[in-house]
């Protein structure tokens, strides 16, 4: 990574000097360590043979069983399931981070009659456990015709999505200085234009942060696929997963190495909305 | 375009949409992955299918967990109810005729019913009705390794009684080999024991006496005493290191690694062992024997008395008429003769268990035309709530975490708040 | 906390620094908001009429109207199939009350929420500074550090029961060097809930360390580096400017780490099914296998809507002692 791009991640001062630095270094190495190490069990699970799953689950495979992840990349099963999981996921963040971003806004910055109930209104829907509201909920899916449909699952996990996504939005919109905001105004400039022009571009990491966890969310959503959907071209991957599932075994081999293929796209979407969010940040410095 | 093209090609678009109005669409969804059974049912659709343009019939899969999350909502929508769909028969059957989400069929099977075998017919009726056709029964035995036997100097012949049996696993234990391999992490496999237990100490009216709540229900005197017995075998420690938390596909890879002597289980173990085993081919079937549960003296029950499941197919109330007499072609006897010579299942049409040439299902299916009394897995009777009490309670009675009192108690405790 | 010198206006002086280019976020002022004593005019209704309705309409359809259904069901001994007929009032709470299995669930989720305050978040918020920093490879420590939050439970759950495998997993390597029985911890009554507990640090505090890095990245180094030069060490300035300024995203940070514990569920069922001998249940898994897998939706949803109060009454108690002014 350029130092430019280097200088906006990292926020706290001055590189550390010599051993303070190596330290930190190897503290991390040492965290990251034990905590890579069931995530690559799991890929490396994919590599072997399913009877070695049982008697080796921690080790290196003995045989490498590479066929195993090439089966299922050259199997079309595989595309469409990510493509159905990253189409819902994507316009979920979308959806989520517009929608929220906008309820977030007006309660960072406008007081009016019932904000602070309608704020507390929105906040009950982190209160609730999911899984007893499924059936009221799929009878309103049924109810709007959205069964089967790929909006029959976006909207509400957005929904689902938007308690969480206005708290921690209005908390980063309320620290960008109030200052701007009044100058702004006596400027001429309206809330709107405020919000599009400042308050989104300034807010690039909470944003970024908002989306990833929308998009984790919505990735790996099993319950609700499973009663909006029929027909299995539409199913995401956590429902293909089924395919590797019979009466006699599962496939576990297969299972993990699927699952491994899997982590790769959020992995990206990781990567590419932290690295988006720099680009936004240290392009377009925001002049008054 | 010319007026004569466009004629044209709208006469073809209409003819070839006109068959998909008239086309009759029956799923039947389903939760099998035995490849064999699949191949048999296909077959049956197939032949339907060209038998009987203007329907479709179709196997939809769904893998068993998420057919069970899902059904209650499938049911409730007219587009994703499914006209044909499997199921285990009783409490969660019972649950769906009281919603209303089955139809009566009693006078449509009437004709040809009888050419199944009268426990199953019965065991998808609720309240006198007839509301789904079964297609396969199965039986829980102990599968033992025939070698493992003879090192030990056990002889399966000679076990007849209770105590013979825990003489047995005695041996087993002195000769270095782990008598009973359990997947007691899933807990069903251990409700095996129990049910038998009961069924051997009460009788054929154990269950249904409890569920009507005679002698205080389910802490009558029989279930009280299966559980000490259950807790007599467990004291000689015959289960392998770990069990309260093997699963059941790793049970099966036990058994087929030839670790362990014994495994009370259902037949699906004969094709289970060999995939979920270290080297994936497991036991040879030479080397596997069947054997009875034993009885308990003074007991009211026989030998000859099986617990296994009954499985088949509930209508659902939307289905057209044609769904069920898809079902009358399903049952024909040439279907049910091809599954026993694929040893796919053991299927429930009269005089079927000739076509088996697999001598362990062989075996089963003669036991199942013999039978006494059949009863269905006591955790799908109940329903799923006392039914996973009843699960809970036969471990916590071997690992010897609740007194065989306690767990009956608990048992009719789940039964009243039903 | 004041300082002496206020940001220059955003009019004057070019982006020398780029935290200026960013407008100079998070003034010591401001780490507490200013209310604005501000008339609310047209723009501003205009503002809230168009802003507004989107998330409260979604909201009320996918969220509060199925929530208040499942909570009337709470009345009913229903088996979900078909429509809720059998209204039993109370019964359903009263089969709670004493109920030993849903004692068991409460404690759990409270050994949780001490365990996530008391371990997960310090260890978060120590990463967080940690990657925040100028170390090679910060973002990649941050993605693998963020990694178990991505992995799907099935294959966490499978991949911790292997882990903790009297025979084959790490246990069993442990105790195997040690010429020792293998141990089966996820068969002990009494210390299973401790493996749950290491699984769900693990697989939770990488959310927590980027909400902090979200938050460390809006500070204004401009501060830090004012204050290295007037003679701060770094712990000082990690206690009087950080910390005060990272405030409101650690308190967010504690008010979800609690929520979520509460209705913490997904991790329990691939790992321990609620065993053994029901040990290992939080409220939710309660619900999930007492509730909805015995086809007793009625009692599952009460069971939700007891959790449901008891998360109500700690979200306004905290956010009116703690948050005050966030």
């Amino acid at each position: 990574m350029t130092d430019a791009t280097a200088d906006s991640f990292e926020v706290l001062g001055r590189r550390p000097r010599g051993p303070a630095s190596f330290l930190i270094f190897a503290a991390l190495l040492v965290v990251a360590g034990a905590v890579l190490y069931p995530v690559l069990a799991t890929a490396l699970n994919g590599v072997k043979d399913l009877s070695e799953i049982r008697t080796n689950p921690l080790g290196l495979p003995r045989v490498w069983m590479w066929s195993n992840y090439w089966g299922i990349l050259t199997g079309y099963r595989y595309w469409q399931v990510l493509g159905n999981s990253l189409f819902i996921a994507l316009f979920t963040v979308f959806l989520t981070l517009a929608v929220a971003s906008m309820a977030a806004f007006t309660f960072a910055h406008l007081r009016f009659f019932g904000d602070k109930f309608l704020l507390n209104y929105l906040q009950l829907g982190l209160l609730f456990p999911v899984a007893t509201a499924i059936l009221p909920l799929f009878i309103k899916i049924r109810d709007l015709g959205l069964l089967d449909s790929y909006w029959g699952v976006i909207l509400p996990q957005v929904a689902f999505s938007i308690a969480m996504a206005v708290l921690l939005l209005r908390t980063a919109f309320r620290q960008l200085p109030s200052e701007l905001l009044d100058s702004a105004m006596m400027d001429g400039c309206g809330y709107f234009r405020y919000f599009f022009y400042i308050t989104l571009p300034l807010s690039g990491p909470i944003l970024s942060t908002v989306g990833i966890i929308a998009f984790v969310g919505s990735w790996n959503g099993y319950l609700l696929p499973l009663v909006v959907f029929n027909s299995e071209s539409r199913y995401p991957w956590t429902l293909g997963l089924m395919a590797f599932q019979g009466q006699y075994m599962t496939a576990w081999q297969l299972v993990l190495a699927f699952i491994t293929l899997t982590i790769l796209p959020a992995i990206l979407m990781f990567l590419l909305a932290q690295r988006w969010i720099v680009a936004g940040l240290t392009a377009g410095a925001v002049k008054s | 375009m010319k007026f004569r093209q466009l004629a044209f090609l709208a006469a073809c678009v209409t003819a070839l949409s006109a068959p998909a109005y008239a086309e009759t669409h029956i799923t039947v969804l389903h939760v099998s992955e035995n490849a064999a059974q699949k191949a048999v049912w296909n077959k049956i659709a197939d032949d339907y299918n060209a038998a009987h343009p203007g329907v479709k019939v179709e196997f939809k899969y769904l893998e068993n967990e998420a057919f069970k999350a899902k059904l209650p909502t499938m049911l409730q929508s007219d587009d994703s109810r499914p006209e044909l769909f499997y199921s285990w028969g009783g409490g969660v059957m019972q649950a769906q005729d009281k919603a209303g989400f089955l139809k009566d069929i009693t006078k449509d099977v009437a004709p040809w019913e009888s050419e199944l075998a009268p426990t199953a017919v019965d065991a998808f009726k609720v309240d006198g009705k007839t509301v789904g056709v079964p297609f396969e029964v199965g039986e829980v035995v102990f599968y033992y390794n025939k070698k493992l036997f003879e090192k030990a100097g056990v002889k399966a012949e000679d076990i007849k009684t209770w105590d013979d049996f825990l003489g047995a696993v005695k041996k087993l234990k002195a000769a270095g080999i782990t008598p009973i391999v359990v997947g007691a992490g899933e807990k069903w496999p251990m409700h095996f024991y129990y049910a038998y237990l009961v069924m051997r100490i009460g009788g054929e009216h154990a269950l249904a006496d409890a569920k009507a709540g005679k002698d205080g229900g389910f802490k009558s005197a029989a279930f009280v005493e299966a559980g000490k017995r259950l807790r007599e075998l467990a004291e000689l420690n015959p289960f392998q290191p770990g069990y309260l938390t093997t699963s059941h596909a790793q049970s099966a890879g036990i058994f087929g690694d030839g670790k362990a002597a014994m495994d009370l289980m259902g037949q699906w173990l004969i094709g289970m062992q060999g995939p979920n085993s270290t080297t994936g081919k497991g036991l040879a079937e030479s080397d596997i024997g069947i054997l009875s549960f034993p009885v308990v003296p003074g007991g009211k029950g026989k030998a000859t008395d099986t617990l296994g499941g009954i499985n088949g197919w509930l209508v659902s109330k939307s289905a057209p008429p044609e769904a069920v007499d898809f079902l009358k072609f399903f049952s024909q006897a040439k279907y049910a003769e091809e599954a026993a010579a694929t040893a796919a299942y053991i299927p429930v049409v009269k005089g079927s268990e000739s076509a088996f040439t697999d001598p362990l299902f062989k075996r089963l299916a003669s036991d199942l035309a013999k039978t006494t009394y059949h009863q269905n897995y006591f955790d799908q009777d109940l329903g799923p709530s006392v039914g996973r009490v009843i699960n809970d309670a036969s471990v916590a009675v071997a690992a010897g975490e609740m007194t065989p009192e306690a767990a009956a108690a608990s048992i009719q405790q789940a039964a009243e708040q039903q | 906390m004041t300082a002496s010198v206020s940001p220059p206006p955003l009019s004057e002086a070019g982006p020398s620094l780029p935290s200026e280019a960013r407008g100079g976020l998070f003034t010591p002022a401001s780490a507490v908001y200013v209310e604005p004593a501000r008339r609310l005019t047209l723009n501003g209704w205009a503002t809230i009429a168009v802003f507004l309705p989107p998330a409260l309409i979604l909201f009320t359809v996918f969220v509060a109207l199925p929530m208040v259904e499942a909570g009337w069901y709470g009345f009913f001994n229903w088996d979900g199939y078909g429509r809720p007929e059998k209204f039993i009032g109370l019964k359903n709470y009263g089969y709670l009350i004493g109920n030993a299995t849903f004692a068991r669930s409460l404690i759990n989720n409270a050994l949780i929420i001490i365990v996530s305050l008391l371990v997960q978040l310090p260890l978060a918020l120590a990463l967080a500074l940690m990657v925040a920093g100028r170390i090679p490879g910060a973002a990649w420590f941050r993605m693998i550090f963020f990694l178990p939050y991505v992995l799907a439970d099935v294959a966490a759950g499978l991949i911790w029961h292997f882990m903790f495998d009297g025979d084959y997993g790490v246990a069993g390597a442990i105790t195997g060097a040690l010429g020792m029985q293998p141990y089966f911890l996820l068969a002990d009554k009494t210390w299973a809930f401790s493996a749950v507990l290491i699984v769900i640090i693990w697989k939770y505090f990488g959310f927590h360390m980027m909400l902090y890095v979200a938050g460390l990245q809006g500070i204004d180094r401009s501060l830090l580096e004012a204050a290295e030069m007037d003679g701060a060490s770094a712990w000082q300035r990690f206690w009087h400017i950080t910390l005060p300024l990272l405030g409101p995203m650690i308190r967010l940070s504690i008010f979800f780490s609690v929520v979520g514990a509460l209705q913490l569920f997904d991790i329990i069922v691939p790992l321990t099914g609620g065993g053994p001998f029901e040990t290992t249940n939080t409220m939710v898994s309660f619900l999930y296998y007492f509730g909805i897998t015995r086809m007793r939706v009625g009692f599952g949803s009460a069971v939700g809507v007891v959790l449901f109060f008891i998360c109500v009454t700690f979200a306004f108690g905290y956010r009116r002692i703690f948050m005050r002014d966030d």
